[in-house]
């Protein structure tokens, strides 16, 4: 019989007390989880019909259009530098507007916010709402309100980064010291003079921090835009795939990866430059921590009421100018003249009363679990994937050096392309349904958890493995026992995330006709029947934030 | 009991990237003897415990472990002579998230033949064993404790009793309590000394501390730059004559 009283010091050969672990929530979860995963890939591989002939027919009819797009053919150099241009100029402009916006929103958003009570849930609400319904679904419904090109592009953006921006300011808001708000408070200053004088200052760094990050996925998001006819270097794509013209619609694919390429070069330069400056200003902070008697609070010769134009200071004030000189030139791009804004006003208000009541449907609710199931299926088996993929880039479990190189520069030209580019080929190839955008799919969550799980397969602590290679274990038996263990919290949490992305882009991926609910939406707002596309995006919305909260409740039980 | 030595070191000479971290080391260890390799950091002491068992390979000399050259062996005799060979780590070298139990069970490794995990997936009579091996360094009833839970000394214990389950005919620690507080030190290697005691197991144990040293090792072996200064019976030793040995050793060597 197996007790689950603690054995004491009784003689251990006698009776060695409890041999079995007791249960414990975290086992339980990790088992649910699994079970749960491959339940739904199978549930999946069912729906869209996969099976080992289907796929070698797909892997086939999709080798045949790679054939037939080779060599590709770039547009002219004018032309490829109009279309980055106007891409960019499309994420600086949503991303500018939504830092704007998400200023704001985040001090009423935050937990300390001392206005009105019901301002508080109004402004999460705002946040959930757009972070949930993705960039291009509110492209396709302002492509409507504001009519054809950037506008509407940038708005989308904008729109959806609204939500990702405020969450994350708030976060560094709410971990604000509020011991200087309290003095504010107490010197008899307003709540917004508060919020001015001494929160902003101390999270401006990570808003700053947030914006360029949000800045990267934008550019990005902005590379397909055009599909739905919202500006940016994707119309060409969307025209080029239109009129069958294969050969251009691959030179532009290369164009897009190009630039998303050059993106992550540049992200990574940035990020190594600010981990090093931080490493400098902190030894500098504490080589003089020591000797602050012994410096001048001012520099020599300077007044005391004098700011002083110092070379940092110099630089500060140019880059802040910069910036908004480029966020201007951005927003006059999109060409937002007072006659086309107030022409769209009509259609605004269209859309919205035609909102009203919500319109569901079982077409609908299936479209819906279309999505959520190419999601969650093509994440499972792109964590499946990725898992291997990682196990031979990771440094510390590689069996061969060389080859761990070769796959990372493969997983980086792979995260490259966005996911609408691969289900827009997959169609092509294999035609209309859901098994394109699962393959899409399956492709961008493998690079993506492969990515993600080497990452943090490196960051283990490489001793338990040396110490069971020192007992003599093989070397599957030292990864199981060693690494595997320490491994699976960030593996489910990194796999929770892939499926959580996933699902953002697969209820768009209908818009390419790879299945899902985003041809429903489309659909919808072509036709003006308003009343579904506000059921639509409410179930988008409600599918995403119930993941999101699993994921984040399965993460938090499993640390 | 005095048989053939447990470890001999004819000559040996390491080096890496080509600075010569050991050289010509010479070193019999018989059965049952508790050595205490002592030394300032950098003298060499990790270096050598790891030619023991072959995580290094000598530049020079050989490396006799329990009658194997580490260096000539294929892949699977090494695994098999690394099962012969406890190796204790500063730093436990356990696995955080499991519980004591499952960790002590993963030196029965070498014996299994599939890749193992959670505790349940190892054979009954060795979880019975990996429980009594728990008991003798007094943690039977921290069993199913997360290991991230426990206090440096008793992760430590617990990373003797996974080596105990190797059925070890020599343990190897490098600084096994460099990283504890005076009081775990002493009853860390209490239980290494007792252990080494009772199944007459040789102990190769590395340290900095000299008064740690003397209280507990049969033998001490000093390190310095690389060679060895002093090999002699912990008993007629002093503190201070070993200091005194690591001055003029030191002063020689400058
Ligand atoms: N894997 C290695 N690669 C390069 N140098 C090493 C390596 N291991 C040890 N060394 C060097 O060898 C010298 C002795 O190290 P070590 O044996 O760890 O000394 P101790 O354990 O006595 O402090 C040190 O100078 C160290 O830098
Ligand atoms: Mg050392």
């Amino acid at each position: 019989m197996v007790s689950t009283t603690p054995a004491t010091h009784a003689p251990a050969a006698a009776d060695p007390g409890p041999l079995r672990p007791p249960w414990s929530a975290r086992a339980l979860i990790a088992a649910g989880l699994l079970v749960a995963a491959v339940a739904v890939t199978w549930l999946t591989f069912w729906w869209i019909g996969l099976s080992p002939a289907s796929l070698a027919a797909g892997l086939d009819d999709t080798a045949r259009l790679l054939r037939r797009m080779w060599p590709p053919d770039l547009p002219g150099a004018g032309d490829v530098a109009w279309m980055i241009a106007e891409t960019l100029l499309i994420a600086v402009a949503g991303t500018g507007l939504a830092a704007l916006v998400s200023v704001p929103l985040a001090f009423t958003a935050a937990r300390d916010h001392r206005g009105p009570r019901w301002l508080r849930p109004a402004a999460r609400v705002v946040v959930v709402l757009t972070r949930a319904v993705p960039t291009l679904a509110f492209a396709i419904l302002f492509v409507r309100i504001f009519g054809l090109g950037p506008l509407a592009g940038a708005l989308a953006v904008a729109v959806h980064s609204v939500g990702m921006i405020a969450k994350l300011l708030t976060d560094a808001v709410e971990e604000a010291d509020p011991v200087p708000a309290e003095a504010a408070r107490a010197c008899g200053a307003g709540e917004v003079q508060v919020a001015v004088s001494t929160v902003l200052p101390r999270v401006f760094p990570a808003l700053t921090g947030i914006v360029l990050y949000r800045l990267d996925i934008n550019i990005r998001a902005s590379a397909v835009l055009g599909v739905v006819g919202a500006g940016g270097i994707g119309v060409a794509l969307q025209t080029a795939l239109g009129s069958l013209n294969y050969h251009r619609a691959a030179g532009i694919i290369c164009v897009i990866v190009v630039l998303v390429l050059l993106l992550e070069l540049l992200s990574v330069a940035v990020r190594h430059r600010t981990v090093r400056h931080r490493r400098v200003r902190h030894s500098r902070a504490g080589r003089s921590a020591g000797d602050t008697t012994g410096t001048p609070a001012l520099p020599a010769g300077r007044a005391p009421h004098d700011v002083g134009w110092d070379r940092g200071r110099v630089l500060r004030v140019a880059g802040a100018v910069a910036t908004g000189v480029v966020f201007l030139v951005s927003l006059w791009s999109l060409n937002p003249d007072p006659g086309r804004l107030s022409g769209a006003w009509p259609n605004l208000r269209a859309v919205l009363t035609g909102m009203w009541p919500p319109a569901f449907s079982g077409d609908l609710l299936m479209a819906v679990l279309e999505s959520l199931l190419m999601a969650l299926g093509a994440a499972a088996a792109g964590a499946a994937c990725g898992l291997v993929l990682a196990l031979l880039t990771a440094v510390n479990t590689t069996p061969w050096r060389p080859l761990s190189a070769v796959v990372r520069v493969l997983l980086v030209v792979v995260r490259g392309i966005p996911d609408l580019v691969y289900a827009l080929l997959f169609v092509a190839a294999l035609g209309l349904g859901p098994f394109a955008g699962f393959l899409a799919l399956w492709i961008s969550s493998t690079a993506l958890a492969a990515k993600f799980f080497a990452d943090s397969l490196e960051q283990l602590d490489p001793l338990p493995h040396e110490a069971l290679t020192s007992v003599g274990a093989r070397r599957w038996q030292a990864f199981a026992a060693g690494i595997w263990p320490q491994f699976v919290p960030s593996f489910t949490g990194n796999g929770l995330f892939v499926a959580d992305l996933a699902l953002r882009e697969s209820v768009v991926l209908g818009i390419a006709g790879a299945g899902g609910v985003g041809y429903l939406m489309q659909e919808s707002i072509a036709t003006l029947r308003y009343d579904t596309t506000a059921a639509i995006v409410i179930a988008i919305a409600v599918v995403v934030y119930a993941i999101e909260t699993l994921a984040r409740v399965a993460r938090r039980h499993l640390l | 009991m005095i048989g053939d030595p447990v470890l001999r070191l004819s000559e040996v000479g390491k080096g890496f990237h080509g600075t010569t971290v050991l050289d010509g080391v010479s070193l019999d260890v018989p059965q049952g003897q508790f050595v205490a390799l002592v030394g300032p950091s950098g003298a060499g002491k990790s270096t050598l415990l790891r030619l023991v068992n072959g995580m290094h390979l000598p530049d020079s000399g050989t490396v006799r472990t329990l009658g194997e050259n580490p260096a000539s062996c294929s892949r699977s005799r090494l695994r098999a002579l690394r099962a012969r060979v406890g190796f204790v780590f500063q730093q436990f070298g356990l696995v955080g998230r499991l519980s004591a139990l499952e960790n002590v069970l993963m030196g029965s490794l070498a014996t299994l033949r599939l890749p193992r995990y959670g505790v349940m997936s190892y054979p009954r009579a060795l979880r019975i064993r990996a429980v009594e091996h728990l008991d003798r360094v007094g943690l039977a009833d921290r069993r199913f404790q997360r290991c991230d839970t426990l206090s440096g000394g008793q992760q430590q214990r617990v990373a003797v009793a996974r080596t105990l389950l190797q059925s070890p005919e020599l343990i190897l620690a490098d600084e096994p309590v460099a990283s504890l507080d005076p009081a775990a030190s002493v009853l860390v290697l209490e239980t290494l000394k007792r252990i080494s005691a009772e199944d007459g197991i040789s102990v190769v144990c590395s340290l900095h501390q000299i008064e740690l040293a003397l209280a507990t090792a049969d033998r001490v072996v000093a390190l310095r730059g690389g060679r060895l200064v002093l090999d002699e019976p912990a008993a007629g030793l002093t503190a201070e004559r070993l200091r005194e040995i690591y001055d003029t050793a030191g002063a020689r060597d400058g």
